[in-house]
């Protein structure tokens, strides 16, 4: 490889991910920030801080006294018709679950992005993990979708933040962009005059004319029109399973229907969420996948490994939930051994992601308390061959 | 016209002689008062029996909120609207004594804040709805489901907590009172946090275990040392207008983000960089290692190059070890960890004991480049270990950005005129004097 001089871009800048959460949500629209500090997240609710009010945003940007409050701020914030994030770790997370099932259930947006590391709020403060993966997905009551964006890098926490707002705005459901403390604190070069700076589409509006019934949808696969707390239009909006016109009913067909739809509104966008990294070799017997920082270093182990002439496929994962079942099934085709890297101890996503296996060997290359090196899945890939 | 605020002639879903129906019937009344249009009243109810009332409300939003959490879904709803919206939203928050006690957080952080929230707060003394439990609230020697033996806690006076916290509004008045209406209504009319705590009869459950009547209410109070009444009626400047007033100021004063000086325009030097250089910097938190690593980043990336850095500390960021992991390379970093490292710098003894317990030591080949401060003990590695009096040529807070420049002098790797570059840029002012050290340094080693 030649070496490189002369501009590459017109704007790099040595940033960090979590830093470029904040922008991304900024670019995305956000006008309002709840926060609480906490190792490795508090970069981004500094940013927002200190950026959100100025008076190319407008936005506002509160510290919260709780991750309780933080979450239901922004929510009440989305109510009243304003894009809304907050951020966290894990620890912090948890505390921010109940209100989270809150904001499905009313079908309000809003944005949380989870800076993953180890343990509760005595643990590791300062070491990345990937255990939070299942727990930012089976954390409702009732088995929903929660969709879930990992970046692997300062980019993609800007794009994937994007993507957060986009498709929470779209479908009016929480959404997590979930990131890692590597990820996130990791300073990085990046051309930031090459980003998508559109702010995303607002939440489809109620058109005004006739009544305003709230959890009216149009079709069970779209979210009701949206009206803001405050607006003209009176909005009744509720946590309890409830009917049409947001009225608490029990085990009734309408209720129900509205219970489901909950669910079938993001798993009807399945597919046009999924994003993936893929690059497919012919002949490829086993397929390498992963996401966020370990995703890193799967790729410089498959590329090792394609040098020292194994034909490996690789998969990165950008959007872990919904599954993208199928690029997975896609990229697994003609594959004996699926091999999933990730930062936990048992393999979290590989065992959501095993039904879409099949009889194929699954390989889990796994590690806590210490980033996965490439040399750990070049010897699970050696192993295997 | 407006429509009228509650339901009219709705039957109540309470039991006979609930509280909750005449407080229900005082906010209505206080509402009607007030004329204010529905449009701009959001009525925030909790969980419990208390939350049973937005279906009995016509005209405002309704929100049903989850548990003790009402007062924060509020907070945020009043913020917004004061500052990114029309500030005309006023949010009512309807909380028993069971959600107050759980949410006592977002009603002291509204009270904090002087959102612009009015919280009723139907103090019952026991949870209702899911069978008569004592509260923090409930009466000494009360009887409740979970005290059959009496309550032996003294009650929660919520009133002077909030009172403790700010807050420009409380009162504490008792269903029968013929001005309960009115104090509501004054409370909504308040500009900024105002809370009104009513203490009522659960006929549910309160009154057939305990000897207790609406006239008994008084002595309850007064048993539990209840002030009555009106207690603050003051003003305060509201959080969204301070925080207007302020962002405004700040924002006088130029977006870091935006800043043109932050930003590297264009590639302004050449580095014959083939492979990617993975470096370890080690020395003392505050000494200036992580800003030596930067430098060193920032440098390559003037060179047109591609760099991550990690930093180190330990927990309490101040005092101990720092370390930094640099990786430069000509193409995209997949691993941003260090496998074998390239280079390892030490420039204290503090970075050494941390390099040799996480393992960096260990990971040193002999095509390891190793620079280390002449005092700095290092235990026997399979390369040679190159000695520079960093600390005591450049000053402790120099020393690690001297073992940078003295990497780039070795190896070349890049020109030192783009450290320089960067070190203009980052401290104009002390640059020049800075680089002299360094250059006079590097010409006697």
């Amino acid at each position: 490889m030649a070496p490189r001089s002369g501009p590459i871009g017109d704007c790099r800048e040595l940033v960090s991910g979590n830093r470029m959460v904040a922008r991304g949500a900024m670019a995305a629209g956000c006008r309002f920030f709840s926060g609480y500090p906490i190792t490795p997240s508090s970069e981004i609710y500094q940013t927002m801080m200190e950026e959100l009010p100025r008076p190319e945003h407008a936005g506002l940007a509160l510290a919260a006294p709780d991750e309780i409050s933080a979450l239901a701020c922004c929510v009440g914030a989305s109510m009243a018709g304003h894009k809304a994030m907050t951020a966290t770790s894990g620890p912090g997370w948890c505390l921010m679950i109940e209100t989270l099932q809150y904001a499905l259930m009313t079908e309000t947006p809003v944005v949380i992005a989870v800076v993953q590391r180890l343990g509760p709020s005595t643990g590791g403060a300062t070491q990345g993990a990937q255990g939070d993966v299942l727990l930012t997905q089976f954390c409702t009551s009732g088995g929903y979708t929660i969709p879930v964006f990992a970046p692997s890098n300062a980019r993609e926490c800007f794009e994937l933040t994007r993507s957060a707002f986009a498709w929470s705005e779209r479908l009016r459901t929480p959404v997590v962009l979930l990131s890692d403390k590597e990820v996130g604190m990791t300073l990085e070069s990046v051309d930031t005059a090459a980003l998508e700076r559109r702010p995303v589409p607002e939440r489809a509006a109620f058109s005004g004319t006739g009544r305003y019934v709230p959890y009216a949808c149009d079709g069970m696969e779209e979210p009701p029109p949206f009206a803001p707390v405050g607006g003209n239009a009176k909005v009744v909006a509720t946590g309890s399973a409830h009917d049409r016109e947001g009225k608490l009913r029990k085990n009734s067909p309408e209720v129900i229907e509205l219970l489901v739809h909950l669910q079938t509104k993001i798993a009807a966008h399945a597919e046009e969420m999924a994003l993936v990294e893929m690059d497919l070799q012919e002949g490829a017997d086993t397929l390498v996948v992963s996401y966020g920082t370990t995703a890193r270093a799967a790729r410089e182990a498959v590329n090792r490994r394609r040098a020292a002439e194994q034909r490996v496929s690789f998969l990165k994962l950008m959007t872990l939930f919904p599954v993208a079942s199928a690029a997975i099934t896609h990229a697994a085709e003609g594959c004996r051994r699926v091999v999933v890297a990730e930062e936990n101890l048992t393999g979290l996503y590989a065992s959501a992601m095993q039904p879409l296996v099949g009889n194929r060997e699954l390989l889990r290359v796994n590690g806590i308390g210490n980033q996965i090196s490439p040399a750990r899945i070049v010897e699970a890939l050696e192993r295997a061959q | 016209m407006t429509a009228p605020f509650l339901v009219k002639d709705a039957p109540l879903p309470y039991c006979k002689g609930c509280g909750h129906g005449l407080v229900l019937r005082a906010i209505g009344e206080a509402l009607e008062s007030l004329r204010l249009p529905p449009a701009e009243v959001a009525m925030v109810t909790d969980i419990g029996c208390v939350g049973l009332a937005d279906a009995l409300f016509a005209s405002p939003h309704t929100v049903h909120t989850t548990h003790g959490r009402s007062t924060a879904f509020a907070t945020g709803m009043a913020l917004a609207e004061s500052v990114l919206g029309a500030g005309r939203l006023k949010p009512i928050v309807m909380i028993g004594d069971g959600g107050a006690m759980i949410g006592i957080n977002h009603l002291v952080n509204a009270a904090l804040l002087n959102a612009d929230v009015t919280v009723v707060v139907h103090n019952n003394f026991l949870f209702g709805m899911t069978g008569g439990q004592n509260s923090a609230f409930s009466p000494e020697e009360f009887i409740t489901a979970t005290t059959p033996a009496g309550n032996a806690v003294p009650p929660l006076d919520l009133a002077r907590v909030l009172l403790a916290s700010r807050a420009t509004f409380v009162a504490r008045k008792i269903t029968s009172d013929r001005d309960l209406a009115g104090v509501i209504a004054r409370a909504i009319a308040h500009p900024g946090f105002a809370v009104v705590e009513v203490l009522e009869l659960c006929t549910g459950f309160a009154t057939k275990w305990n000897p207790l009547t609406g006239a008994q209410l008084k002595q309850v109070a007064a048993d539990a040392g209840y002030e009555l009444g009106v207690m603050r009626e003051e003003s305060r400047p509201m959080f969204g207008e301070a925080y207007r007033t302020r962002s405004r100021e700040s924002g006088a004063s130029g977006s870091a983000e935006t800043a043109a000086a932050e930003r590297d325009r264009t590639a302004r030097y050449t580095a014959e960089m083939r492979t990617a250089q993975r470096l370890v910097l080690a020395g003392t938190a505050g000494e200036r290692v992580q800003t030596a690593a930067t430098l060193l980043a920032q440098a390559a990336m003037l060179c047109g190059l591609e760099v991550t850095q990690k930093n180190d500390y330990p927990v309490t960021q101040g005092t101990g070890f720092s370390v930094s992991e640099v990786i430069l390379s000509p193409e995209d970093i997949l691993f941003t960890g260090i496998e074998e490292p390239d280079a390892v710098l030490v420039v204290s003894g503090d970075g050494a004991k941390e390099l040799e317990k996480s393992g960096v030591l260990a990971r040193v080949t002999k095509a390891t480049l190793v620079l280390a401060d002449t005092g700095v003990p290092l235990p026997e590695l399979p390369c040679t270990i190159q000695r520079f009096p960093f600390r005591g040529a450049a000053g402790p807070r120099s020393a690690a950005l001297a073992g940078v420049a003295q990497w780039l002098d070795l190896t070349a790797a890049l020109p030192k005129d783009a450290l320089w570059a960067a070190l203009e840029a980052r401290f104009p002012g002390e640059a020049e004097n800075t680089k002299a050290g360094l250059e006079k340094m590097l010409g006697t080693a």
